[in-house]
């Protein structure tokens, strides 16, 4: 027998309890967990971004399209290793209008160059180049619609009238687990010959692979197009990743907010159980001091109960939540919100936080009641024993 | 025991002690001396609000006087502060109470080993202890039963086994038989009986029950704060 078993002990007074405070704080875990992911999700989207990578687009807005002429402009900027660009072309399949994926249209000899953590065998690409309506699609789209390389795709578009006929001529794989496996790529001259007059020879955004100083090379860019047309506004890729994403970052501060919130009901509600048990130990613990125990070991006898029911309940919310988000929710977000959480998993701080939290909190919880009981007067506390 | 019966093992000298309802001063024992001799078994008798139990925890160190002197052995614990008292009660007293108040998710033998935790006792000197203590009292054969398996007699035997697991030189024994039947109660007393006469154990017994304090060598009344 030890002190901490002592406490361990205490848990079996009353079963039903225990298991509901444990099961409150699994379930606090758990959407703590939920809650964490998305936030560390959209993040990790955001900063797993090449950091020589340069993204040019409108000053205005990014749907708003360049003129296509400017991919020549940022090639021969000084500094530009390489440059591509792509189209949103807002694609859907008529069968399955709700189901989202990104569709691109895309540069066939330079996307790969630039974007070189989607990976496509050598001998798809070269077919996808030499064919006008051919198109890669992310393995993970590919699986979700049943598509294989051979197949004729029709899909339409939420911008352009008429149906566009592609044949599939590769799947990509990537090299990072945060990059998005559900994109369509297609050829822009595919696009640009089927859209109306006023649309043709527009591009949405340009993206370049710099010598390692995209900011500066960006302020190049910009200045070069400041007395054209049309200016630009150039971001290395994690802030154009942000500032794309920025429409959510409100829901994201609230999602932060509401995590903080569930932790500190769970501490409401633990703190209210071991006050509840400390109530009705009144007389025990009289009786511990009276055999000689000390203010403190009643201190450590509560604390250690409470963080006993947190270890409990945030071992169980981890068991809980790894194949709810691993195996359910992430992979339902990742096939229909990959263009925002393209991973969508509990990452190994979160699981960490959530534990080390649930213990903490649990302790926490536990102080005024293990207070309280520490400073009764043996006495007093005996004297609720007859 | 380094004492002798004749000598005092608990000497209260002009013991006070005031209790405030709100603001009223009500003083429960007024000037009061006593000697416990070592070995003794006394019983303390006396109607309810005589101040029996304010006495008995003055004498076991659980509190302190307004005014007077509680000392025991040559320890004067009345000038003790909390945590020294503490650490006194741990290593010279033993408690029986009334309704037992063994800890129901512990078995016998963990409930009496309970006040060893606060010893320096290696785990298997306290379960040798604990299992030497629950023999002493007959219980041997029900170590790792659970208080909901014993019978309320037993019960008090588990407590009476945790009350001596420490070799104390009192024993304090609040209305011991107080929720027990008539048989379990002899039981009870012949127990402490045997514990002051062949372990040498000084008793100090606040009852109510005449037969009760008839099992003690030394009766005494309290009425009003006053010794009778």
């Amino acid at each position: 027998m030890t002190l901490t078993r002592f406490a361990a002990l205490n848990l079996f007074r009353n079963p039903l309890r225990t298991a509901l405070t444990v099961a409150g704080v699994a379930v606090a875990v758990v959407a703590f967990l939920l809650l964490r992911t998305v936030i560390w999700s959209y993040n990790v989207a955001a900063d797993s971004a090449v950091p020589d990578r340069l993204v040019t687009r409108h000053k205005v807005t990014f749907i708003m399209p360049l003129p296509k002429r400017y991919i020549d402009d940022v090639r021969a900027t000084p500094g530009v290793k390489d440059a591509t660009w792509a189209n949103w072309w807002g694609g859907r399949e008529p069968n399955k209008p709700t189901e989202f994926f990104a569709t691109l249209a895309v540069d066939p000899e330079s996307y790969f160059r630039v974007i070189d953590e989607m990976v496509v065998e050598p001998a798809d690409l070269q077919a996808w180049k030499e064919d006008r309506q051919g198109a890669i699609v992310g393995d993970m789209l590919a699986q979700k619609f049943g598509w294989k390389k051979g197949d004729t795709v029709r899909l339409e578009s939420q911008f352009f009238d008429g149906l566009y006929e592609f044949r599939i001529s590769g799947i990509y794989t990537a090299t990072r687990r945060t990059v998005d496996r559900m994109t369509f790529l297609f050829h822009w001259a595919y696009l640009n010959e089927k859209a109306p007059v006023e649309a043709r020879e527009t591009i949405g955004w340009i993206m370049s692979r710099t010598n390692g100083k995209p900011t500066e090379i960006g302020r190049t860019v910009d200045a070069m197009f400041d007395v054209k047309d049309v200016q630009t506004i150039s971001q290395d890729e994690a802030t154009f990743n942000r500032s794309f994403l920025a429409g959510f970052s409100a829901i994201l501060s609230a999602i932060n907010v509401v995590s903080i919130v569930i932790l500190l009901i769970m501490m409401m509600i633990l703190g209210n159980t071991v006050a509840m048990g400390v109530r009705e130990r009144t007389a025990e613990y009289g009786v511990l001091r009276a055999i000689g125990f000390l203010p403190k070991h009643i201190v450590t006898l509560v604390v250690g109960e409470a963080a006993v029911l947190g270890v409990g309940g945030g071992v169980a919310g981890l068991l809980v939540a790894y194949p709810v988000v691993q195996l359910g929710i992430g992979r339902f977000v990742e096939e229909n919100l990959a263009g925002f959480f393209p991973y969508f998993r509990i990452s190994p701080e979160n699981a960490v936080a959530g534990f080390v939290l649930a213990l903490v909190l649990a302790a926490l919880a536990s102080v005024i009641p293990a207070w309280q009981a520490g400073r009764l007067s043996v006495v007093d506390s005996l004297r609720r024993v007859a | 025991m380094s004492s002798t019966p004749a000598e005092p093992l608990v000497r209260l000298r002009n013991i006070k002690k005031t209790f405030f309802r709100g603001k009223e001063p009500v003083r429960v024992l007024d000037g009061l001396s006593l000697d416990v001799p070592a070995g003794s078994f006394e019983a303390l008798m006396g109607p309810s609000g005589s101040g029996k139990s304010t006495l008995l925890n003055l004498i076991a160190g659980l509190d302190r006087p307004t005014e007077g002197e509680v000392v025991v052995g040559n320890k004067t614990i009345s000038a003790m502060s909390e945590s020294e008292l503490a650490r006194w009660r741990a290593d010279n007293v033993g408690f029986v109470f009334q309704s037992f108040n063994l800890i129901p998710v512990m078995t016998a033998e963990q409930n009496v080993e309970l006040p060893l935790l606060l010893t320096k006792l290696s785990k298997s000197e306290r379960l040798q202890r604990a299992r030497t203590a629950l023999k002493v009292v007959g219980l041997a054969d029900r170590v790792d039963h659970y208080p909901r398996q014993l019978s309320g007699g037993q019960e008090q035997r588990v407590a009476i086994a945790r009350a001596i697991v420490n070799d104390p030189r009192i024993i304090i024994a609040d209305e011991p038989t107080g929720d027990l039947d008539r048989q379990s109660a002899d039981d009870v007393l012949t127990l402490l009986g045997r514990l002051n006469t062949e372990l040498g154990k000084t008793i100090f017994m606040v009852t109510h029950d005449p037969a009760a304090a008839e099992r003690a060598t030394v009766r005494r009344r309290l009425n009003k704060g006053v010794l009778e």
